[in-house]
């Protein structure tokens, strides 16, 4: 979907102010950037949407009460989901049900078949492994991979320098390289 | 064997940013979950504005402003009987 036209400072000044339309611009702009973040750190469709109605839902209430401090919007949208997200995993957790890495994927091809199904097994693996690694570094493979940032747009979202994204990413690679080798995990399968 | 080593099962770097590029792709949400939830952005449901009504503050503010606006209107209307209700009746 080509991305909406408008200066997003005016608008979120409008919608600071209690613009329910200026609002739904910004609304349209980040849905599928939010969803695809929620979507990936919990693997399940039907949380992912439950979660990112909630991020937008905070984000409607909260939004009198934004300012901007030089950071850009969706790292303040992204904040909140990812809050969200961390209790999401912290009531399943306390939860104890069905383990992390195997339900999320389990129901993810049950609820969007013609989603999952084109994925293979060494791809369901290494999503697998990405989460299992800290949210920083899974945060920075979805802002690359998915949402196709670079290392300064990425810096922006994460609080971070350029360098320091590029350093953090070079040791994520590493560490999901040996845990490739530790698990024993074939990509060359595919 | 020390981790950092390349063995048969451990991908380069630039093989696995390969793969982590074509498992890591951008997945459409529901059309009918964006409409749903662009509907209830651009109209809040009765809960929201029940719940709004609830906030104690606001419902003080609003509270107080109607006991002081009926206040003002008895003063205004007492002033008004006296000074023209009287002089008719005189």
């Amino acid at each position: 979907m080509p991305e909406l036209e408008f200066n997003e400072d005016e608008v979120l000044l409008l919608a600071s102010r209690g613009d329910r339309e200026a609002f739904g611009l910004l609304y349209e702009r980040y849905i599928d950037r939010i969803f695809n973040y929620v979507y990936y750190r919990t693997g399940n469709l039907h949380d992912a949407e439950d979660i990112t109605a909630r991020v937008f839902q905070r984000a409607m209430s909260h939004i009198r009460s934004y300012t901007d401090r030089g950071v850009p919007f969706s790292a303040w949208l992204y904040r909140i989901a990812h809050n969200l997200v961390a209790n999401w995993h912290r009531d399943r957790s306390r939860k104890q049900e069905i383990p992390l890495d195997d339900l999320p994927l389990a129901s993810a091809k049950v609820d969007r078949p013609e989603a999952t199904l084109m994925r293979s097994q060494e791809q369901d693996a290494l999503l697998r492994l990405i989460r299992q690694l800290p949210a920083e570094r899974q945060t920075l493979l979805i802002l690359k991979f998915v949402e196709d940032l670079s290392n300064a747009e990425i810096g922006r979202i994460m609080g971070r320098s350029e360098g320091a994204v590029k350093s953090l990413y070079h040791r994520t690679l590493l560490a999901l390289r040996d845990q490739i080798g530790d698990q024993n995990i074939n990509l060359e399968g595919e | 064997m020390n981790k950092s080593e390349t063995t048969s099962t451990e991908p380069r770097l630039n093989e696995l940013e390969a793969h982590l590029a074509g498992t890591l792709k951008r997945v459409p949400p529901r059309r009918d979950f964006v409409q749903r939830l662009r509907s209830y952005i651009h109209f809040p449901p009765r809960e929201e504005i029940a719940t709004r009504l609830h906030d104690w503050r606001k419902l003080f503010i609003i509270f107080g402003s109607v006991v002081s606006g009926m206040l003002l209107l008895i003063t205004v209307a007492r002033a008004l009987y006296h000074l023209f209700g009287r002089r008719n009746m005189g």
